[in-house]
């Protein structure tokens, strides 16, 4: 992997993770308040632009990596989103979520490492 | 957390279920749209705008655009630190489907990668049925 690559892989997480935040934000929003609110389309925009960005490099990946090489790395984004959605969102992370969590990415590294 | 969750179809457990199937499905004809446009053009295809002169990709694009309503549903309904850990029982099930369709080698070490994700995901799990229970 060059360090081209990497940069790519990096941003395609980065644009990722902030999109499924992005989401579950305007999706808490939509429950409380009406569907036309503004707040929620420009957060539901924001990670559509976002997720939009992680696609297209997601794809110029796919072309020179193996799909089962390339696709675990997103798994790093599990630890990520978790972090995040505690963090952010103040969503409640038990110990069993944090373990399981753990392993469900080390079998993802240990996956893209192979 | 809404408290009145709709069942049957509008089951977001449900709708879980079919979200996982919706990547799995995208992830490989994403793959087999790339692979059949990796040649196309040396300057551009590292942006992977190459990638749509496959009618293989514009089809997984619609299906992208039908998970992503799905998966905006469940997350009005389930917690993102449960929900996202659970979707990625996918990265289970798309190395499995490159070996099955698509022919590409599983190594003995990325078996032991995809047995990890299983535990930590049937770990997940159980603060998921907890969070069933209370709603």
């Amino acid at each position: 992997m060059t360090w081209w690559s990497f940069v790519l892989i990096l941003v395609w997480l980065i644009t990722f993770v902030a999109g499924q935040l992005f989401f579950k934000r305007a999706m808490e929003l939509s429950s409380t308040t009406s569907f036309r609110n503004r707040k929620m389309i420009a957060l539901l925009g924001t990670g559509v632009f976002s997720m939009t960005i992680s696609f297209l490099l997601n794809l110029g990946l796919l072309q020179r990596f193996d799909l089962s090489y390339l696709y675990p790395f997103q798994g790093l984004s599990i630890i990520m989103i978790s972090l995040l959605a505690a963090v952010i969102l103040k969503e409640k992370l038990t110990w069993r979520l944090t373990i399981g969590t753990l392993l469900i990415t080390a079998g993802v590294v240990l996956v893209s490492m192979s | 957390m809404t408290t009145n969750r709709p069942s049957g179809f509008g089951n977001p457990w449900l709708q879980l279920g079919l979200n996982i199937i919706c990547v799995v499905l995208y992830e490989l004809l994403l793959k087999t749209g790339a692979r059949a446009t990796a040649d196309l053009s040396q300057t551009w295809s590292w942006t992977g705008i190459t990638g749509l002169a496959s009618p293989l990709i514009w089809l997984a694009i619609v299906v992208i655009i039908l998970d992503l309503m799905i998966w905006l549903y469940v997350l009005k309904y389930i917690p993102l630190s449960i929900a996202f850990p659970l979707s990625r029982v996918v990265d289970v099930l798309v190395p499995i489907s490159c070996w099955l369709i698509l022919k590409e080698e599983i190594s003995s070490l990325r078996w032991c990668g995809i047995a990890l994700v299983i535990i930590g995901l049937v770990i997940v799990a159980k603060p998921a049925a907890r969070l069933e229970e209370r709603l």
